[in-house]
C-alpha cells in the first residue's frame, strides 16, 4: 500500500471508528458483487452508449458496430464456445445516467466488462464507479491522455499520436504559418500542446490560438482573427455540431479551401455529411480508419457491415471502426486469460486486463491493419493516416505512418511520471495508482 | 490604440452588427408574445428549429428552393404556434409563471417528436452559391449570408413595426395591452388578438430558424443554443420592440467587441454578469411599457 | 368546522404522514441489500431535497428559480475539491492530476482551504448561500420578479457555467472532477454503495424537510407566503419585501448546496453538467408534478419522475422525454398544485367540503403533506 495522508489517517482512527460505527467499516459486499464468468453461460458485456440526446449521433453508431462485431464474434463460435451477450443501455447523453448506468451495469448487471462513451466528460463520471469495482472499460475513441488507471483499454489515438504526421505534413504542403482553433474543453487543449511540439519540429510558427464554447455555432468572431492573421492552414480540434458550423462559415466568409485549408483531428465521413459535402471538400483529416482505406479486410468489412440490418447509416468512420477494433481486443484478451488460468470461471475483469497489454489484432481483422494494446499504459499502437475530404464526402489517403506510433499519455508531462500497468510512476519512484 | 490595430476593431464592430441580427431576429417572435400577451415562451427555441427543419423537408423532399422557404417556414410554424395556443396557452394567461413551464413541457415535446420523425443526425439547409462568399468593403468583410441574414432581420422589424403601429390590427393589439378589459368593451376580441399575435411570434421564430439552419446546424437540440441569448434581448430591452433592436444591437456589439478582446467564453461570462448589474439599475429593461398593475 | 376539516390541512395528519414518509425512507436498508439500488435510492433522495429547495421559494415564496443548479453546482465542485484534496499529499503530491495538466506549479490560494475536510464542506455550503444573498439583494432590491427573475437565475447559470467552463486550470473544465476515491469522514471511507451513505443522505432529507415544514408554519414563512400573493400589498404593510424573499430564496439555496454536497459523496463525480440549464429546469418540474405547495409532494414527485426516467425510460426509449413534456403538460394545464392538489381536492371531497373554506388562516395555500 503506498503512503498517502489519506491512508495514515485512515489507520489512525480507524479504532476509533470501529467501537463508534461499526457498521461503517465491516467489509462491504463489494467484493461479491465482482463480475464472474460461468461456464456454458453467456458473457455478459454492458455497451454504455448514449442513443438519444446530443451525444447520439456518434454514440448510436458506436452501438450499432458493437453489435455487429459481437454477432460476428459470435458466428465464429464465441469466445472459448461461449457466447457474448450484450447489455445494452441508454445514457441519454446525461453525465448523471452514465453514472447511474455504468453502476447499473457493473453492480447489478454483473457484466465482466464496458464497452462506452465518446467524450471524456463521461468517461470521468464513470470512472470513478469502474475504478472503485475493479471492472474493466474499454474506451473506444481518442482522448487526451494524462491518465493511468487500472482499469481501462482505449483503442483509439492519444493526443501525442493524433497529430504527429498531419502537422509536418501540412507544414511541408502548404506553409509554416498556422492558426489554432478549438472547442474551449480539455481534449483540444492538450491536442494544441502535442501539435505545438510537432510544430516546433517542422520549422512552423503559431500565429494564433482560439477556443470556442462548445456547441456554440458564433464563429464570425474567429474567423475575424483568423482573417487577420492569414495563417497557410488552420489546425482545427472543433467538435459536435461547433465543427459543422465552421467549415459552413468558413466558405461562407469567402474562405478558399486551396489557400487555407482546415487541418482537423474531428472531421470525418459523418460530419461531412451532415454539413453537405461541399463545405467538407479540399480539407485534411487525420484518423487511423477511413472508409475508403484499399485493403481487404476494410472492403470486406465495409460491404458486410453496410449489408447487415446495423449498417443503416450508410457509412462507416474511424469511431466505429476504434469500438469494433475493442470488441475484437476484447476477445483477445479473456482469451488469454482463459489460458492463463485454465478455467473460465476464475477470469475476472482485472485479470483480463493484466493479460490484454500486447494483445494484437491482426491484418486480416483489423479494418485499419495491425494493431497491438501497450503493455505499460494499454493504450493502442497504430498508423495514423491522413486523408482529403473529396467533392462526394469520401477521404482520399495522402499520407500513411510508416511505422506505429507508440501511445504515451504522458509525453508533455515528463515530470508527471511514466504509465505503468501497477500505475503512475513518479521520477523520485513512487507509484500512485488510478491517477486521473 | 495604434492605427494598425483600428482595422480588426472596425471588422469586430461590423461583425457585431451580424450578431446582434442574428440575436434580434431570434428573439423578435419572442418580443412580440411576450410584450403583447404576456408569455414568456420557452417552446421559443424549439419553434426555431421546427423552422429549420421545415425548410429542410421542403427542400429535400419537395425541392423547394431556399428563398422560397423562408416564407413557408414562417407559415408552417405560424401554424403549430396557433395549434398550441388554442390548444394550451389559452387557457393559462392569467398564470404567467405556469405559461413558462407549460411551455418548458411543449418544447420537450416538440424536441423529442422531431427527433422521432427526422432522427438525431444533423441535416443541412442548401443555398444558392452566390451566398457562399463574402464582402469587402475599405477593411470591412462580412458574408453575403451574413448580409441576408441583417437585411431580413431589418425587413422584419419595419413589417412587425407597421404591423403593429399602422394598421388597425396593432391598434387593436395595443388596446389589449393597454387594458384587456376596456378593449373588450370597445368590441375588441382579446381572445383572438392574442391568438395571432402569438401565431405571427412563432412564425418569426420559424424565420428565423430556416436562416440559422444555413449559419449552422440543422439539430433537434439548435434551439437552445439561441434561447438564452434572445430571452436576454427581450429582458434587457423591456419587451417593446424598439427595446429589443436596442438590446441586441447592444449586447451583439459588446459580445463581438469582448470575444475580439478576450475569447468568445469569456465575453459570454462577461455579458451575463453586465446585464445582471444592468437590471439592478433598470429591472423593467431599456424601454419598459407603462402597464396597467393586474 | 373542524370536525369536518380537510384532512390534508390537518396539522397532526401532516406530521403523522411525514413520520410516516421518514420511516419508510429509514427502513429500506432493513429491505434493499443490493448496492447499487441504496446508492440510486440516495441520489433519488437527493433529488427530492432539490425539488423540496424549489418548492421552498416557489411554492411558498413565489418566486421561480431556474437557476438552482448555481448552489447544487457550485457546492458539487467545493465537495469533489475536498474529496480530491483528501487524495492529495501536501509534500509528495501536493496538486491534482488535472492541474498539472494544466501547468499549474501550486495549487491556487482559492483552493487552499480544501486540505482541510471540513473547512471545506464549511466553504462549498457558505460560498453558493452568500452567492445567492448577493445575487437575491441584487435582484429583489431592484424589484425583479416573476418571469424576469427567472430568466436572470437562468442567465447566471449558465454565466456560472461558462465561466467553469472556462477556468480549466481551476475546474478541469468540460471533464469536470472526479476524485479517485470516496469521501474519508472521521477516518473511514463513506463507501457511496453502502448503508452509511445512505443514512446520510436520509437523515440530510429528513433534518431540511423538517427545517422547512417548521419554517413555513412560523412567522417569516407566513409572511414569505403573503408575498408571494402580492408583494405590493406587503409592502404597505410594512415589510422589508426584498429582505423576505432574499431570505428565502438562499434558505433554498442552501439546501442546494447540502445537496451538491451530499450528491458527490455518492456520485463521486461532477462536471459543467450540473450546471446544466436541462437540469436546473427539471427540479422546478419535479417539484410542479408533486406539488410545488407541498414539500413532501415536492420530494415524492422528484422520485416519481428520476424513478420514471430510470425504470421507464429505457422500455420507451425513443418516447419518454415525449411522455414527459406531455404530462407535465398536463399537470401545469388541469393540476397546478401538483398531484398534490389532487389529493387535496380529493380529501376536501371526502370532508364533503370544498378544501379552499376549511380554515381561513393559511386558506389552502401552505398545507404540505398528505
Amino acid at each position: 500500500m503506498d503512503l498517502t495522508r489519506r491512508n495514515l489517517l485512515k489507520r489512525s482512527s480507524l479504532a476509533a471508528a470501529a467501537i463508534a460505527a461499526p457498521h461503517l467499516w465491516l467489509p462491504t459486499a463489494r467484493e461479491a458483487w465482482g463480475a464472474t464468468l460461468k461456464k456454458g453461460e453467456p458473457i455478459k458485456v454492458g455497451l454504455l452508449f448514449s442513443l438519444t440526446g446530443q451525444l447520439a449521433v456518434p454514440e448510436e453508431d458506436s452501438t450499432l458496430v458493437m453489435q455487429y462485431a459481437i454477432d460476428e464474434i459470435n458466428k465464429n463460435g464465441g469466445i472459448a464456445g461461449h457466447p457474448i451477450q450484450p447489455v445494452i443501455v441508454d445514457a441519454k447523453s446525461d453525465f448523471n445516467v452514465y453514472s447511474e448506468k455504468a453502476k447499473e451495469l457493473i453492480i447489478r448487471e454483473k457484466v465482466i466488462a464496458l464497452f462506452g462513451c465518446y467524450t471524456s466528460a463521461s468517461r470521468k463520471a464513470i470512472l470513478p464507479v469502474v475504478m472503485s469495482q475493479n471492472s474493466l472499460l474499454y474506451y473506444p475513441t481518442c482522448y487526451e491522455g494524462a491518465e493511468c488507471t487500472q482499469n481501462t483499454i482505449c483503442t483509439g489515438p492519444l493526443a501525442n499520436q493524433h497529430s504527429k504526421d498531419l502537422i509536418p505534413y501540412m507544414v511541408k504542403n502548404f506553409g509554416k504559418k498556422v492558426f489554432f482553433v478549438g472547442s474551449n474543453y480539455v481534449w483540444p487543449k492538450e491536442s494544441n500542446k502535442n501539435a505545438k511540439i510537432w510544430l516546433q519540429e517542422a520549422g512552423g510558427e503559431l500565429l494564433g490560438e482560439e477556443y470556442i464554447p462548445l456547441g456554440s455555432s458564433e464563429f464570425g468572431p474567429v474567423l475575424g482573427k483568423i482573417r487577420d492573421a492569414k495563417p497557410n492552414f488552420i489546425f482545427s480540434t472543433v467538435v459536435g455540431a461547433s465543427d459543422i458550423a465552421f467549415h459552413k462559415q468558413f466558405k461562407q466568409e469567402g474562405f478558399k479551401v486551396d489557400a487555407m485549408p482546415i487541418a482537423s483531428l474531428t472531421t470525418g465521413e459523418i460530419e461531412t455529411k451532415a454539413m453537405g459535402p461541399e463545405f467538407g471538400a479540399g480539407h485534411f483529416l487525420s484518423a487511423p480508419y477511413f472508409q475508403t482505406l484499399d485493403n481487404p479486410t476494410n472492403q470486406k468489412f465495409v460491404e458486410s457491415f453496410l449489408k447487415s440490418k446495423y449498417g443503416k447509416n450508410g457509412s462507416t468512420h474511424y469511431n466505429m471502426e476504434e469500438t469494433y477494433l475493442s470488441a475484437y481486443v476484447f476477445k483477445a484478451g479473456l482469451e488469454a486469460a482463459i489460458k492463463k488460468t485454465g478455467n473460465i470461471e476464475e477470469v475476472t475483469s482485472r485479470m483480463i486486463r493484466d493479460v490484454s497489454g500486447g494483445v494484437r489484432v491482426e491484418d486480416n481483422v483489423s479494418p485499419e491493419g495491425l494493431i497491438w494494446i501497450d503493455g505499460d499504459n494499454f493504450n493502442t499502437w497504430l498508423k495514423p493516416k491522413i486523408g482529403q475530404c473529396q467533392a462526394d464526402g469520401s477521404f482520399k489517403v495522402v499520407s500513411q505512418a510508416a511505422e506505429h506510433v507508440a501511445p504515451d499519455p504522458y509525453s508533455i508531462y515528463p515530470n508527471a511520471g511514466k504509465c505503468t500497468a501497477a500505475g503512475l510512476v513518479a521520477p523520485d519512484g513512487k507509484s500512485r495508482k488510478n491517477v486521473i | 490604440m495604434t492605427s494598425l490595430d483600428i482595422a480588426p476593431f472596425a471588422n469586430a464592430l461590423v461583425l457585431g452588427a451580424s450578431i446582434a441580427s442574428i440575436w434580434l431576429i431570434a428573439a423578435i417572435g419572442l418580443t412580440i408574445i411576450y410584450g403583447t400577451v404576456g408569455v414568456i415562451n420557452m417552446a421559443h427555441g424549439e419553434f426555431i428549429m421546427l423552422g429549420a427543419y421545415t425548410s429542410y423537408a421542403l427542400q429535400s423532399f419537395l425541392g423547394l428552393p431556399f428563398l422560397l422557404c423562408l416564407p413557408a417556414s414562417f407559415v408552417v410554424v405560424a401554424l403549430v404556434g396557433l395549434a398550441i395556443e388554442r390548444g394550451l396557452i389559452r387557457y393559462l394567461y392569467n398564470r404567467p409563471l405556469d405559461t413558462l413551464l407549460a411551455t418548458w413541457g411543449v418544447s420537450l415535446v416538440l424536441m423529442q417528436g422531431v427527433r422521432l420523425i427526422f432522427g438525431s443526425d444533423p441535416k443541412y439547409i442548401a443555398v444558392p452559391e452566390m451566398f457562399q462568399s463574402n464582402v469587402e468593403v475599405g477593411f470591412a468583410s462580412l458574408s453575403v449570408f451574413r448580409l441576408v441574414v441583417i437585411g431580413i432581420t431589418a425587413l422584419v422589424v419595419a413589417a412587425t413595426a407597421w404591423l403593429f403601429y399602422r394598421t388597425r390590427f396593432g391598434m387593436q393589439v395595443r388596446a389589449v395591452m393597454q387594458n384587456k378589459e376596456m378593449a373588450a368593451s370597445f368590441g375588441i376580441n382579446a381572445d383572438r388578438v392574442y391568438m395571432t399575435t402569438f401565431a405571427i411570434g412563432a412564425g418569426l421564430a420559424g424565420l428565423a430558424g430556416s436562416l440559422f439552419g444555413v449559419l449552422a446546424i440543422v439539430l433537434p437540440t439548435m434551439g437552445t443554443a439561441y434561447v438564452v441569448q434572445a430571452f436576454l434581448v427581450v429582458v434587457v430591452g423591456g419587451g417593446t420592440l424598439l427595446g429589443s433592436v436596442a438590446a441586441a444591437g447592444l449586447t451583439g456589439e459588446l459580445q463581438s467587441v469582448f470575444a475580439f478582446l478576450t475569447n468568445d467564453t469569456f465575453a459570454r461570462f462577461l455579458l451575463y454578469v453586465l446585464i445582471v448589474v444592468f437590471l439592478r439599475f433598470r429591472p423593467r429593461g431599456l424601454f419598459a411599457v407603462a402597464k396597467a398593475r393586474r | 368546522m373542524t370536525t369536518k376539516q380537510n384532512l390534508y390541512h390537518s396539522k397532526p395528519a401532516q406530521w403523522a404522514v411525514y413520520g410516516l414518509f421518514f420511516a419508510c425512507i429509514a427502513l429500506i436498508p432493513t429491505f434493499v441489500t443490493d448496492g447499487f439500488l441504496l446508492n440510486q435510492f440516495a441520489v433519488y433522495g437527493i433529488y427530492g431535497m432539490l425539488a423540496l429547495s424549489i418548492s421552498l421559494c416557489w411554492g411558498f415564496g413565489g418566486i421561480l428559480n431556474l437557476g438552482q443548479g448555481i448552489a447544487f453546482g457550485l457546492a458539487a465542485y467545493g465537495m469533489a475539491m475536498t474529496m480530491q484534496m483528501q487524495s492529495q499529499d501536501p509534500d509528495s503530491n501536493p496538486i491534482p492530476p488535472f492541474m498539472l495538466n494544466n501547468s499549474l506549479e501550486h495549487l491556487p490560494w482559492f483552493w487552499q482551504p480544501f486540505w482541510s475536510t471540513g473547512g471545506g464542506i464549511l466553504l462549498a455550503l457558505v460560498v453558493p448561500t452568500l452567492f445567492y444573498v448577493v445575487f437575491g439583494t441584487l435582484m429583489f432590491r431592484a424589484r425583479v420578479s416573476g418571469p424576469f427573475f427567472a430568466i436572470m437565475s437562468l442567465a447566471m447559470l449558465s454565466a456560472f457555467a461558462t465561466l467553469i467552463l472556462d477556468m480549466q486550470p481551476y475546474t478541469n473544465g468540460a471533464n469536470g472532477l472526479s476524485p479517485p476515491a470516496p469521501l474519508s469522514l472521521f477516518g473511514t471511507d463513506i463507501d457511496p454503495y453502502g448503508k452509511a451513505a445512505y443514512w446520510i443522505v436520509c437523515g440530510g432529507l429528513v433534518a431540511v424537510t423538517v427545517g422547512a415544514k417548521l419554517l413555513t408554519q412560523s412567522k417569516f414563512g407566513l409572511v414569505v407566503q403573503a408575498l408571494r400573493g402580492d408583494p405590493e400589498r406587503v409592502r404597505f404593510l410594512g415589510y422589508n419585501v426584498a429582505l423576505y424573499e432574499t431570505c428565502i430564496y438562499a434558505i433554498s439555496g442552501f439546501i442546494a448546496a447540502v445537496a451538491g454536497c451530499l450528491w458527490v459523496m455518492l456520485i463521486q463525480y461532477v462536471s459543467p453538467a450540473q450546471l446544466d440549464t436541462t437540469f436546473s429546469i427539471g427540479m422546478v418540474i419535479w417539484a410542479g408534478i408533486g406539488g410545488r405547495l407541498s414539500l413532501l409532494g415536492a420530494i415524492l414527485g422528484a422520485f416519481l419522475i428520476q424513478g420514471g426516467q430510470s425504470y421507464l425510460g429505457d422500455q420507451f426509449l425513443a418516447t419518454w422525454l415525449l411522455m414527459l413534456g406531455a404530462f407535465f403538460i398536463v399537470v401545469v394545464r388541469f393540476l397546478p398544485k401538483g398531484l398534490a392538489g389532487l389529493l387535496e381536492k380529493i380529501l376536501g371531497h371526502a370532508a364533503r367540503q370544498p378544501a379552499k373554506h376549511a380554515r381561513p388562516e393559511p386558506a389552502g395555500l401552505p398545507a404540505a403533506g398528505e
